[in-house]
C-alpha cells in the first residue's frame, strides 16, 4: 500500500497545543474534584458497611478516568469542528488535509485504553473479591424473603418470620441469604452498595459488615408487580450489641409458638367462628388498605372498595356470579385472586394467618 | 470534483476479476437459513441442558430413563433415509431418473417411517408412563418440545421431498440446474445431524 | 470460480434487472425494490416512533409527581413495557437495518437490488403487522414487566403478554430474513473491483450487523416461543414451582439482547463514518482500524450477555470472564471514537445539520459508552443495577447514540431518497432543541439512580421529585425538537431545495446517480478502483459516465 507515502506531514499548530493544555487543566480539575468528593458529604448516601467504601473507591477511579477521556474527546471534537470549519474565503471544492492514518498514533490510542482496561479489570477484581469473600461468614446469618410487596426476615433462634424492619448489630459481619416466595424481587441496600436478586427457588447470598449505626432504606429494584414502587423496608443498624440482643429476644418471645416452615399457600378451609372485627380492622389497616378503600365498590385503588361487600345486594358479584358470602371472602383472602379485577396476593404472600382471616372476615361483615 | 473519470488508470486486477460467478445466490441464502435454524435448536438444547443441570438430577424423581433400544432402531431408519437421499441426488447428477425416483421414494418412506416410530414412542410414553408435554414438569417439556420440533422438521422435509419428486417428474430440473434438489438434500442431512445431537443428549447421556 | 476473461459488464446474477412495475400497488405497496422497501421501513418506523414517544411522554407526566396519580400503577407498567418494546424492535432496529440498510448499502456496493428481493418484501410486511399486534395487546391487558419480560412476572401478566411474545417473535423472523438477505448481498453482489477494503464503512457496519440479526434473533425466537408455550399451554420452562428456572429466561433473553445492542449501534457507527469524511472533505482516519473494530465488537457481543445478570446469582467465578470481556469492548469502541475525532483534524468542515448531529452523536455516545464501562465493573454494577442509572445509560447509547445517528443519516440521505434537501434552518432548530432537551432529560437520572431510585416504578421517594420534574420538562423540549423534525421532513418533500445527484459532494456510489435513483439503480454496473474517501483524487469508479446523461438509454430488464 502506498497510502503512507501519499499522506502529507502533520504539523500541529499553536492552537492545538493551547487547547491541549486547556483540556489538561480541565482534566486536572475534574480529577481533583473527584478525589475530593466524599459520600459522607451526601446525607442520602452514607457509606454504612464494609464494601461501600471500596465500591466508592472504584466509582471515583472510574469517574476520574472517564472525566479525562470525556473532556479530551469532546474538547478536541468541538475545537476541531470550530477551528477547521470551512470559511467563506475557501473555494467551493476545497478539501482537507489528506491524511489516511498514522500508525504510531493509532498504536498509542490502542495501547493506552488497553492498559487502562487492564488496570480497571485488576482493580475491579480486587474489590469484587473483597465483596465476595472478605467478610467472614462466622457472623450473624439472616434470611430475607421477598413477597409481593414486602420483605420478611428469619433470624437464628427465632421461630417463624420476623415482620419488623431488618435489625443488625453494628460491626458484626452479616451473611444475608435472600430468596422469594413469588416473583423475582431484588434486595438493594444503597447505603451498603450491595444488591442481590431474590429469585423464587434460588438462594443468593450477600456478605457485608455494617459500620455505621442508623436507619437505611431497603429497596426492591426488580419489577415485581403493581406495587413494585412501594416495596421498601429499612435496615436498622443498632449499637451496642446489647440493644440488638434485646430486640432479638423480643422476637424470640413473640414468635415462641410460630412454625419454622416457610409459609406456603394454605389449603384447608378456615374456621370463621370467633372472628374479632376490631382485630380485623387493625390487620386491614396494615395489610389491605394499600389496595382497598373502605368505601363504595367504585372507589378503586388497586382492588375495589369493600364497604358493604357482604351486605349490599347491589354490590357487583365477586364469586361465581353469586353475591359474596363470608366463606367466599375467606377463600379469596386465603388463595388470592387473579381475574378481571386484578391480582391479589394469597394469604402466605400477604403474611396473614388463618386467625387473621377470620378476624378480617368479621371486620368485612361489620362494614354495612 | 473537477477531475474526470477517464483519468483513472486501467488494469486493476480486482476489477477484471468479475463477480459473474455461476454459484447460485439461493444456495448461500439456504445455507445461512440452516445456520439460523441450527441456532434455534441450539437455544432450546441449551435450555434443556440448563434445566437438566439445575439440581434435581436427571431424569427427575418419578421418571425413568427413556427406552434407548427403540429409539436407536428409529434412528437407524432416519440415518438410512440420509443415505438413500445421497444416492438419489447422485443418480440425478448422472442423469439416471429411474434410479433417482426409486431412491427418493425410499427416502420418503423411511422419513415417514421415522415419524410413525416417533408417534409410537410418544403414545407409549403417554399411555404407559403418563409422560405428557405440559403435565410432566421440565422432563416432558424439554423432551416433547425438542423432539417435537425435530419431528416437525422431518414432517416438513417429507412434504418437501414429495414436492421435489413431483417437480422432478414434471421436468422442473435439469441434470445441471437442480437447486431445489440440492437444497432438499442439504436440508435432509441437516435434520439427520440434529437428530444425532438429540439422540445423544436424551437417550445416551 | 469464473476468473478473468468474463466480459466487463453484464452477465452474472447480480446484474439481473427485474422489469419495472407500473401499477401503484406493485410499485409502492408490495414493492420488491430495495429503495422503496427502505423508505417503507423508515416511514413505518417513524410512525411507531410517534407512538413510542407518546408513551414516553405519558411516563414522564406520571413521574412529575412522586405519588404519581396520572395513571394507575398497572397502566404505568404497561406504558413503559410497550414504550421499550416499541423503541427497540419497532423503531431503532428497523430504521437502522431494514430502513437505512435497505436503501443505502445496495447502492453503495453497486448492486441492482438485494439478493432476495421477494424475501425483502416479506421481511418488511411482517414488520407493521407485528407492530399492530404489539399495540393490540393494550386491548387485552398489555405486558407489564418491561421490555425484558422476566418470568415469573411475565407468566402472571395479562393475556397481552402472549400477544407481545408472538409479535416480537414475528419481528424476529423478519430480522432473521433481513440478516440472511443482507449477508448474501454484501458477500456476493458487490460491484467488480469492490474488495473488502474498498467497501464504504456503512457497508462494513451492515456486514457486521447481518450475522447478529441472523443468529442472535433466532436465539430470542426460541426464548419467546418457550414463553408463549408456557403461558398458553402450561408447559413448564421458567416457572420455578414446576421445576423451571426464571434465570434460564434471562440467559436466553440476553444472549440475544446484548448483540441486539450492537445491532442498534454498528450501523449507526457506519453512518457516522460516511458523514464525517464527507463533510470534513477528508479521508476517514484509520479506515482499516474502524472496519476491524466493527467486526471485533460484533464478535465480542456474543461473549458478554451475562453482564446483565450480575445480581441474578451466577456462580461467582463466572462473573469474572463476563466482566473482563465487557471491559475489553471499550477498546475497539475507543479506537472508533478517536478515529472519528482525528478525521475532523485538518478538515474543511461543513457544519450542516447532518454533521452537527454526527458531532453530537460522538459527544453523547462517548458519555453513554463511558457509563457502560462503569457498569461492566461488577462491584459498581451491584449498586447501580436496576436503578435509574441504567435508564440513563441505556438512553444515552440508544437515543444519544443510535437515534442521533439516525437523525444525522436522515438529513444526509433524505435528498437521495426524495430528490430534495431538508430545510437547514429548521434542521438546526431541531438539533439544538433535541440535543439540549435530551441531555437535560437523562443526565439527572444518573444521580437519581445512584441515590436510590429504582427503575420501573410508578411512585417514588419524594426526595427525588425535583430532578424528575426537571427531566420531565426537559423531555418536552426534546419532543418539541422531534416534532420540528417531522414537520420539516413532511414539508421539505414539496418545498425543499432540489438536491441534484450529489448535494453534499460525497464520494460513495449512491451519490453518483440521480436523486432519487432510477428503478434499476445503475445504467451500467460500475467498476471500483479504490476506497471512496480520497477527496483530492478523482472518483475511483469506471463506467459511470452515462449515469446523469439523459441521452444514454436505461438498461433493458431481463424478461419474466
Amino acid at each position: 500500500m502506498a497510502v503512507e507515502n501519499r499522506d502529507p506531514a502533520v504539523h500541529l499548530d499553536r492552537g492545538f497545543w493551547l487547547v491541549t493544555a486547556l483540556l489538561a487543566v480541565l482534566s486536572a480539575l475534574a480529577v481533583y474534584a473527584t478525589i475530593m468528593w466524599h459520600p459522607e458529604n451526601m446525607p442520602q448516601l452514607p457509606e454504612a458497611a464494609i464494601p461501600a467504601d471500596q465500591v466508592d473507591q472504584l466509582f471515583k477511579f472510574l469517574t476520574a478516568s472517564a472525566a479525562v477521556i470525556f473532556i479530551y474527546v469532546v474538547g478536541y471534537l468541538v475545537y476541531f469542528a470550530i477551528a477547521f470549519r470551512v470559511r467563506a474565503s475557501d473555494p467551493p471544492d476545497a478539501v482537507g488535509v489528506q491524511i489516511h492514518d498514522h500508525h504510531q498514533l493509532e498504536l498509542w490510542w490502542t495501547i493506552i485504553p488497553t492498559v487502562f482496561t487492564i488496570v480497571l479489570a485488576i482493580f475491579s477484581v480486587k474489590i469484587w473479591a473483597g465483596v465476595q469473600f472478605a467478610s467472614p461468614n462466622n457472623g450473624l446469618v439472616v434470611e430475607a424473603i421477598g413477597h409481593q410487596w414486602f420483605d420478611d426476615f428469619r433470624y437464628p433462634g427465632v421461630h417463624g418470620i420476623v415482620t419488623d424492619e431488618m435489625h443488625l448489630p453494628l460491626g458484626v459481619p452479616v451473611t444475608l441469604h435472600v430468596t422469594s416466595s413469588d416473583v423475582i424481587h431484588s434486595f438493594w441496600l444503597p447505603s451498603m452498595r450491595i444488591k442481590a436478586d431474590m429469585i423464587p427457588g434460588m438462594i443468593n447470598t450477600l456478605r457485608f459488615t455494617p459500620t455505621r449505626a442508623g436507619t437505611y432504606p431497603i429497596i426492591c429494584t426488580e419489577f415485581c408487580g403493581t406495587l413494585h414502587g412501594t416495596m421498601n423496608k429499612q435496615v436498622v443498624v443498632i449499637e451496642p450489641q446489647a440493644n440488638f440482643d434485646k430486640w432479638l429476644a423480643g422476637w424470640k418471645g413473640k414468635n415462641k409458638n410460630a412454625s419454622d416452615a416457610i409459609p406456603v399457600a394454605g389449603t384447608g378451609t378456615v374456621n370463621l367462628t370467633g372472628g374479632d372485627a376490631a382485630a380485623g380492622q387493625k390487620i386491614f389497616a396494615q395489610k389491605c388498605s394499600a389496595c382497598h378503600a373502605v368505601g363504595p365498590f367504585s372507589q378503586k385503588i388497586v382492588g375495589p372498595g369493600l364497604k358493604g361487600v357482604l351486605h349490599d345486594p347491589a354490590h357487583p358479584k365477586l364469586v361465581n356470579g353469586e353475591a359474596a358470602n363470608p366463606e367466599d371472602a375467606a377463600k379469596i383472602l386465603q388463595k388470592g385472586y387473579d381475574g378481571d379485577m386484578g391480582h391479589m396476593p394469597n394469604a402466605s404472600q400477604n403474611g396473614i394467618s388463618d386467625k387473621d382471616i377470620a378476624n378480617l372476615v368479621a371486620y368485612l361483615n361489620s362494614l354495612k | 470534483m473537477a477531475i474526470s473519470v477517464s483519468q483513472i488508470p486501467h488494469g486493476d486486477p480486482n476489477v477484471d476479476q468479475l463477480y459473474a460467478e455461476t454459484r447460485d445466490l439461493r444456495l448461500n441464502g439456504f445455507l445461512l437459513f440452516m445456520v439460523s435454524d441450527l441456532v434455534l435448536f441450539s437455544s432450546i438444547i441449551f435450555a434443556y441442558l440448563y434445566l437438566r443441570n439445575s439440581g434435581q438430577g436427571w431424569p427427575p424423581p418419578g421418571f425413568s430413563r427413556l427406552d434407548v433400544a427403540f429409539a436407536a432402531f428409529n434412528s437407524v431408519v432416519l440415518f438410512g433415509s440420509g443415505v438413500t437421499m445421497h444416492f438419489a441426488l447422485e443418480n440425478w447428477k448422472h442423469g439416471n431418473f429411474i434410479k433417482f425416483a426409486n431412491w427418493m421414494v425410499a427416502t420418503i418412506v423411511l422419513g415417514a417411517g421415522f415419524l410413525s416410530g416417533q408417534g409410537y414412542e410418544y403414545w407409549t410414553l403417554y399411555q404407559k408412563m403418563h409422560v405428557s408435554w405440559s403435565g410432566s414438569g421440565i422432563f416432558g417439556a424439554s423432551f416433547f418440545t425438542l423432539t417435537g420440533m425435530h419431528g416437525f422438521h422431518v414432517f416438513a422435509g417429507v412434504i418437501y421431498l414429495t414436492v421435489l419428486l413431483l417437480q422432478a417428474t414434471n421436468g422442473k430440473y435439469t441434470q445441471h440446474k437442480h437447486f431445489g434438489l440440492t437444497a432438499g438434500t442439504l436440508y435432509w442431512h441437516f435434520v439427520d445431524v440434529i437428530w444425532v445431537l438429540l439422540f445423544s443428549i436424551f437417550y445416551l447421556f | 470460480m469464473a476468473v478473468a476473461a468474463a466480459p466487463t459488464h453484464g452477465g452474472g446474477v447480480a446484474d439481473h434487472i427485474h422489469p419495472e412495475p407500473h401499477s401503484f400497488i406493485r410499485r409502492y405497496i408490495f414493492s420488491i425494490d430495495h429503495k422503496i422497501i427502505g423508505i417503507q421501513y423508515i416511514v413505518t418506523a417513524f410512525l411507531f416512533m410517534v407512538m413510542g414517544g407518546l408513551l414516553a411522554e405519558l411516563i414522564r407526566v406520571q413521574l412529575m409527581n412522586h405519588s404519581g396519580t396520572f395513571v394507575k400503577p398497572d397502566t404505568f407498567n404497561e406504558l413503559y413495557s410497550i414504550h421499550g418494546s416499541t423503541m427497540v424492535w419497532l423503531v431503532i432496529i428497523p430504521l437502522l437495518t431494514g430502513g437505512f440498510g435497505n436503501f443505502v448499502f445496495p447502492l453503495q456496493i453497486g448492486a441492482r437490488d438485494v439478493a432476495f428481493p421477494w424475501l425483502n418484501m416479506l421481511s418488511f410486511w411482517i414488520f407493521p403487522v407485528a407492530g399492530l399486534m404489539l399495540y393490540s395487546s393494550f386491548l387485552m391487558g398489555a405486558p407489564v414487566a418491561g421490555w425484558t419480560e422476566y418470568p415469573p412476572m411475565s407468566l402472571l401478566g395479562g393475556p397481552g403478554t402472549s400477544m407481545w411474545a408472538a409479535a416480537i417473535f414475528l419481528i424476529g423472523v423478519s430480522s432473521t430474513l433481513t440478516g440472511i438477505n443482507f449477508l448474501v448481498t454484501i458477500l456476493k453482489m458487490r460491484a467488480p473491483g469492490m474488495t473488502f477494503t474498498r467497501m464504504p464503512l456503512f457497508v462494513w457496519g451492515q456486514l457486521a450487523t447481518a450475522p447478529l440479526l441472523m443468529i442472535a434473533t433466532t436465539a430470542l425466537g426460541a426464548a419467546l416461543a418457550a414463553l408463549f408455550i408456557e403461558r398458553q399451554f402450561g408447559v413448564p420452562f421458567f416457572d420455578p414451582t414446576r421445576g423451571g428456572s426464571p434465570v434460564l429466561w434471562q440467559h436466553m433473553f440476553w444472549f440475544y439482547s446484548h448483540p441486539a445492542v450492537y445491532i442498534m449501534i454498528l450501523p449507526a457507527f457506519g453512518m457516522i463514518s460516511e458523514i464525517f469524511p464527507t463533510f470534513a472533505r477528508k479521508p476517514i482516519f484509520g479506515y482499516k482500524m474502524i472496519a476491524f473494530s466493527t467486526v471485533a465488537i460484533a464478535l465480542l457481543s456474543f461473549m458478554v450477555w451475562a453482564h446483565h445478570m450480575f445480581t441474578s446469582g451466577m456462580a461467582p467465578f463466572l462473573q469474572l470472564p463476563f466482566m473482563i470481556l465487557t471491559m475489553f469492548i471499550a477498546i475497539p469502541t475507543g479506537i472508533k471514537i478517536f478515529s472519528w475525532v482525528a478525521t475532523l483534524w485538518g478538515g474543511k468542515i461543513h457544519l450542516t445539520t447532518s454533521m452537527m448531529f454526527a458531532i453530537g452523536f460522538i459527544a453523547t455516545f462517548t458519555f453513554g459508552g463511558l457509563t457502560g464501562v462503569y457498569l461492566s465493573a461488577v462491584p459498581f454494577d451491584l449498586h447501580a443495577h436496576g436503578t435509574y442509572f441504567i435508564v440513563a445509560h441505556l438512553h444515552y447509547v440508544l437515543v444519544g447514540g443510535s437515534l442521533m445517528a439516525i437523525f444525522a443519516g436522515m438529513y444526509f440521505w433524505y435528498p437521495k431518497m426524495s430528490g430534495r434537501i431538508m430545510n437547514e434552518f429548521w434542521g438546526k432548530v431541531h438539533f439544538w432543541l433535541f440535543f439540549i432537551g435530551f441531555n437535560a432529560t437523562f443526565i439527572p437520572m444518573h444521580w437519581l439512580g445512584l441515590l436510590g431510585m429504582p427503575r420501573r416504578v410508578a411512585v417514588y421517594d419524594p426526595q427525588f421529585q425535583f430532578w424528575n420534574q426537571f427531566a420531565s420538562i426537559s423531555s418536552f423540549v426534546m419532543t418539541a425538537g422531534i416534532l420540528v423534525f417531522f414537520i420539516n421532513a413532511i414539508v421539505s418533500l414539496r418545498t425543499g431545495k432540489k438536491a441534484g445527484a450529489n448535494p453534499w459532494g460525497a464520494r460513495t456510489l449512491e451519490w453518483q446517480i440521480s436523486s432519487p435513483p432510477p428503478y434499476y439503480n445503475f445504467k451500467k454496473v460500475p467498476a471500483v478502483l479504490a476506497a471512496p474517501y480520497d477527496f483530492a483524487e478523482p472518483l475511483p469508479y469506471r463506467g459511470l459516465e452515462g449515469e446523469l446523461d439523459p441521452n444514454v438509454p436505461a438498461p433493458v430488464a431481463a424478461g419474466h
